[in-house]
């Protein structure tokens, strides 16, 4: 059959090359797979329903570092959040609006600096190899920029939460932001990564985030994604886990007029658990995907995958779930759900929850569900005197309530539930 | 307080109400009964404004306001309550939050401030005390996981939270325990009052041993074919309903 | 852990069983040369005196497959069949038109008995009207003029090919297009026979119509078309049965079934596949690649039920096209593999008109070194309002060997549909079978009840007759396999 794949070379040749000499071989071999890797289509099992024809239309530039902090940037996002500070615009580390972590046994600080310093030697420098197999890996590598380095040292506990917020601004930008998060043995940490751009902001966001998480030791990320203007965010997060750690992430997506969200988790140690929470509720003609991969490699661990969306206007919603459990993960217990609503004609779901199983003394299960709000329930709101609109708010508070609920803090909850009230027009 | 001439209602293409007529007073309790597929259950439904339940023909004056003009959470503002035979259970709403909209709710619409937390705490705890229900609605869903006998407590609960002008109660009764049924009965007399209704829609008079009507109507096919007082109810569980289909011209 | 040891030995002794339907007919057959080209085509086309616009068609269909490449999409690996290798047409010859059971091969009836389903104690005990298709050719087809009394047609594809090409020409290819898949055009091209069904309007038809394939003759594959029309407020419950000998190399079979329900219509298809499923080590069996599809017109249901337990590689998905406002379509299924076995089935349920309902019940049982994958799209269409599907799919595993996997896709564009989807996969509850073991029961029996009673919402949505040999079949697969 004839080959009709787009050729990307026109959309990235413009772009600036990876600066960082510590990741020149991971670049390099990114570099290699763009032109040996296709572009994905629809006709790409993984990007069936989120293909990336729309982004390569418009060849996008590297934005210059920016001097100062821009004006539309709020530092600090979330009201009453006391964290930790790494700012980032356009996949460039703001100094003068950091405010890093300064403690025995922490080491945080920017990426490239940490490259410099040599803390992520040969091999160490990806951890996913996602660079040689994926075009979106690739793509990131070939042009990784600046991003958080946080390592914990065994036992040690980050007092506060540290905030990772990344601003894009610009037009036909192109921004690779690179994260790496190390945790030693019993240590813990809660880490926020919050993306937000200018109204006016166009171009691709290609984020990388690789995390450790040692045994005993406990991660939660919330990852929040706020961007207005016309942004294809694509984040790729790797995490591997030792014996007896916990990882929790929350995916929140706010707003973000294309997005598609990797997140591959494996276990490699017994007694770990892992929990991935998600709410998408995109409107207008957004486009949200979230693929997921929960790989059960060794005994005894357990995970909780939760995923709820609401797919207004002209919108759609992609959930790709995927749990495997190998051979040797005997007594896995595995657990996902999926639950949509289409709220409108016109918009639609497409949802991929899956199993692949090797192992048989293992507990798995996935459920998925697209339907609508509950007419009784609507119709006993209103005859106690809830107005319409105000039930309809009541309901979907309720339904992406027990996600919200999971979060690392309650601040950073109740910021995103208002703002997707004041997007939503709930209130 | 209520006032239903001539009513005529359908649900999809098929005539249910035929021309029912009901006058009931402030203060007054009235108690419908009538075999299955009567009509009941459709009356309380179309009183409260169900969208399924098309209207077509007939009136509805309640406390001086056309009722059908108004849509479902309009006629609860107004003082309207129901007391659903099958209430919904509604997962991730808690019961207090879903209370304080309601009474909020009321309060905009009398162009009142809204409730404060103390207040509204104080009053959750003397209304839940009435159908001892207290200290087990905070951190519980709307219903969910609650028994039979609890969800009906619950609607009475609100109820006494709500303080309606004309509470219709559908079935309350239906699938309860005799202690259940003591306790939503002491919650409906407690609150009975010289301006305040009751329409009490049930299939079986031993509810009514313990809510006592000043009237009672017997409803077949549609219709209001026989009324008269609690004397009636007795007589219709000597009976039972085909003695009021017979002579019924 | 001496419990495991035995129930390794058990496992070995039950899983080395050998196939009880592996035997061969020995009788003449009439076998085209090797290989796949326009003149095998156009050989297949005369030697069964075919209208020129079959052979048209058929020619289109192998230029269309020509230009295609087999699905990778599947979660399965095998060795890719060698489609020059095959002989595309094998005819027992028994030239003679049959008028009577009596005139069968005394060999053919042998074979038929040995699979258990003679045809007089078919007739007599079930009323069940058998339509045999053995390498292709259709032998026999039974109760045909009682059947024909009603209007309604059952017999062999080649005889409808004759006999009423109009509904033939109208319908074939309208369900699976040549172009709809690999396999599927293959099929266009090259299929020999397989049964053809009418049930005229109105029409409840009074008896199960049962058509049983084998393929009997060795290198051979099997590619038989069968075309079923229920027209308008009519009725029909179709069985169809399976086997193959038993052979060290792969056989192909690459069947395209086509159901077209009209307005109020209602279609039964009920299928119990036991093809060779090769040896222990995964030596021969069959590739079973087939394409089983429906319309459903207004008010009309499809319902597909099978029992797969059959073949070396499975690649099947039933599927109902819900056309039709309130139209319905089911699909109950219990997959076993054993061995080395790989299935990856499911079902496509399409829904376009308005208040469409359908129902998918899976259950795959996996033991052995085996996989077994479900894989379903539920599509709702913007237009299908008020379109509702529920799918169950379960897994239960036998060994920590083998591997059980779910794909379902769900894709949802109306506002006012709802779909549920829920998946579990299990371990055979050690406690179930220790319970059963405690009141005496044996453990082969007891992991056959429970395996049963894990099937039975599908078991039970067979006829009869089938569900019988359904639960033999079952117990047979899976005897003592426990992990």
């Amino acid at each position: 059959m004839a080959d009709t794949t787009p050729t990307s070379k026109a959309f990235w040749e413009g772009l600036t090359p990876s600066v960082s000499s510590g990741l020149a071989s991971v670049a390099e071999a990114g570099r290699a797979a763009l032109d040996r890797l296709p572009v994905p289509t629809r006709r790409s099992e993984r990007w069936k329903y989120s293909p990336l024809t729309a982004m390569l239309a418009q060849p996008l530039n590297s934005p210059e570092a920016p001097h100062g902090i821009p004006e539309d940037v709020h530092v600090q996002p979330i009201p009453g959040l006391d964290a930790y500070r790494v700012v980032l615009v356009n996949g460039h580390v703001v100094t003068e609006a950091c405010d890093f972590p300064v403690a025995e046994g922490v080491i945080c600080m920017p990426l490239f600096q940490a490259l410099d310093e040599g803390r992520l030697q040969g091999g160490d420098a990806d951890w996913s190899g996602y660079h040689e197999r994926e075009w979106v890996g690739a793509l990131h590598a070939a042009h990784a920029q600046d991003g958080v380095y946080l390592e914990l040292e065994e036992g040690v506990t980050l007092d506060r939460p540290l905030l990772v917020h990344h601003h894009v601004t610009g037009s036909n930008v192109a921004v690779c932001p690179r994260h790496r998060i190390v945790m030693g043995d019993q240590s813990s940490a809660e880490v926020l990564v919050w993306h937000s751009s200018s109204s006016e902001a166009t171009g691709m966001v290609n984020a990388l985030l690789e995390g450790h998480v040692g045994r005993g030791a406990r991660l939660g990320l919330d990852k929040v994604q706020n961007e207005q203007g016309k942004i294809f965010h694509l984040a790729h997060e790797h995490v591997t886990q030792a014996s007896d750690s916990t990882f929790r992430v929350h995916s929140m997506t706010v707003q973000g007029h294309w997005v598609r969200n990797e997140l591959n988790v494996a276990q490699k140690g017994r007694g770990a658990h892992t929990i991935m929470h998600g709410v998408y509720l995109p409107k207008d003609q957004e486009h949200v995907d979230n693929h997921t991969t929960m790989d059960h490699t060794v005994p005894n661990c357990t995970s909780s995958e939760l995923y709820k969306g609401i797919l207004y206007d002209r919108s759609t919603g992609v959930f790709n779930g995927k749990v495997f459990v190998r051979q040797e993960a005997q007594q896995t217990n595995a657990y996902q759900q999926n639950a949509n609503i289409v709220a409108d004609q016109g918009a639609s779901i497409n949802a991929k929850p899956e199993l692949e199983i090797y192992a048989d003394d293992v507990k798995c299960s996935h459920g998925c569900t697209v339907g609508q709000f509950d007419d009784e329930a609507l119709f006993y709101l209103k005859s106690r005197g809830i107005g319409e609109r105000a039930a309809r708010a009541l309901m979907v508070q309720a339904f992406i309530g027990d996600v919200l609920a999971g979060m690392g803090s309650e601040e950073v909850a109740a910021e995103v539930e208002t703002l997707l009230s004041e997007r939503h027009g709930w209130m | 307080m209520l006032t239903i001439k001539n009513l005529h209602a359908q649900v999809d293409q098929t005539a249910i109400l035929k021309g029912l007529d009901l006058e009931i007073a402030p203060g007054e309790v009235h108690a419908i009964m009538g075999p299955n597929g009567s009509g009941k259950s459709t009356l309380a439904s179309v009183l409260a404004g169900r969208e399924d339940y098309e209207v077509t023909q007939g009136s509805v004056d309640f406390d001086g306001s056309d009722l059908l003009d108004m849509d479902a959470s309009d006629r609860a503002r107004e003082g309207l309550f129901l007391a659903f035979q099958y209430p919904v259970e509604i997962p991730g709403v808690s019961n207090l939050n879903f209370m304080k909209a309601a009474i909020n709710a009321q309060r905009e619409h009398r162009g009142m401030e809204a409730i404060s937390a103390k207040d509204f705490l104080a009053l959750v705890k003397e209304k839940s005390a009435l159908v001892e229900l207290a200290g087990r609605l905070r951190d519980r869903s709307v219903n969910e996981g609650f028994s039979g006998g609890e969800k009906k407590r619950n609607e009475i609960f609100q109820m006494a939270m709500l303080e309606p002008k004309l509470a219709i109660l559908d079935e309350t009764d239906s699938g309860l325990d005799i202690d259940a049924l003591r306790i939503v009965s002491q919650g409906v007399n407690a609150m009975r009052e010289a301006g305040r209704s009751f329409l009490v829609i049930t299939h079986y008079q031993r509810l009514l041993d313990h809510i006592v009507p000043d009237h009672v109507h017997v409803l077949s096919d549609g219709k209001i074919v026989k009324s008269g007082t609690k004397d009636l109810a007795m007589e219709l569980e000597e009976k039972g309903y085909d003695w009021i289909k017979e002579p019924a011209v | 852990m001496k419990m495991a040891n035995e129930e390794d030995k058990i496992l070995e002794e039950v899983t080395g069983k050998a196939y009880e339907f592996g035997f061969t007919t020995d009788i003449d057959s009439d076998k085209a040369p090797v290989g796949l080209n326009e003149d095998i085509i156009r050989l297949i086309s005369s030697k069964k005196n075919e209208p020129s616009w079959l052979l048209d068609w058929r020619l289109k269909a192998y230029e269309t497959w020509k230009g295609m490449t087999e699905p990778e999409w599947p979660h399965l690996s095998y060795a890719k069949p060698d489609f020059q290798a095959i002989s595309y047409y094998a005819a027992p010859k028994a030239k003679k038109e049959l008028t009577s059971m009596d005139e069968v091969d005394p060999e053919l009836r042998k074979t038929m008995e040995k699979l258990g389903i003679s045809l007089e104690e078919q007739k007599r005990l079930s009323g069940v009207a058998v339509d045999f298709v053995m390498d292709s050719v259709s032998v026999a087809t039974s109760f045909k003029d009682k059947l024909a009394e009603l209007g309604i047609i059952f017999c062999s594809m080649s005889e409808a090919v004759q006999e009423h090409p109009d509904l033939v020409q109208k319908y074939l290819g309208s369900v699976v297009p040549v172009r709809d898949n690999f396999y599927g055009a293959l099929n266009s091209a090259v299929f020999t026979d397989g049964s053809f069904c009418y049930i005229p309007k109105g029409v409840r038809c009074p008896m199960e119509l049962s058509t049983y394939f084998r393929i009997n003759e060795a290198g051979t594959g099997q590619f038989e078309r069968t075309l079923l029309v229920a027209d308008e407020a009519s009725y029909v419950s179709y069985l169809e049965g399976c086997t193959a000998p038993q052979r060290d190399e792969n056989q192909l079979h690459a069947a395209v079934v086509e159901l077209v329900a009209l307005d109020d219509a209602e279609i039964k298809y009920s299928t119990v596949q036991n093809w060779y499923p090769g040896d222990a080590e995964g030596k021969g069996g069959v590739f079973n690649f087939v394409t089983k599809r429906g319309i459903a017109h207004e008010r009309s249901k499809i319902s597909w039920t099978q029992v797969e337990t059959g073949s070396a590689v499975t690649w099947k998905y039933p599927s109902c096209i819900l056309k039709g406002n309130d139209s319905v379509g089911e699909f109950y299924s219990v997959a076993v593999t054993n061995n080395m076995q790989q299935a990856d089935t499911g079902t496509k349920m399409i829904h376009l008109g308005k208040r469409t309902r359908s129902t998918i019940i899976s259950k795959g049982i996996s033991a052995g070194k085996s996989q077994n994958s479900y894989r379903g799209l539920v599509q709702i269409m913007p237009n299908a309002d008020k379109a509702r599907n529920f799918s169950q799919c379960d897994s239960l595993l036998m060994t920590d060997q083998c591997g059980a996997h779910t794909f379902p896709y769900i894709e949802t564009k109306n506002p006012t549909a709802k779909v549920e989807h829920e998946a579990t996969t299990s371990k055979i509850g050690e406690d179930q079978i220790f319970y059963c073991l405690q009141r005496g029961i044996d453990e082969e029996q007891a992991i056959s009840l429970i395996v049963n009673g894990y099937a039975k919402e599908v078991l039970n949505k067979l006829p009869m007759e089938f569900a019988v040999e359904a639960q033999k079949l079952l117990a047979i697969s899976l005897e003592g396999s426990v992990g």
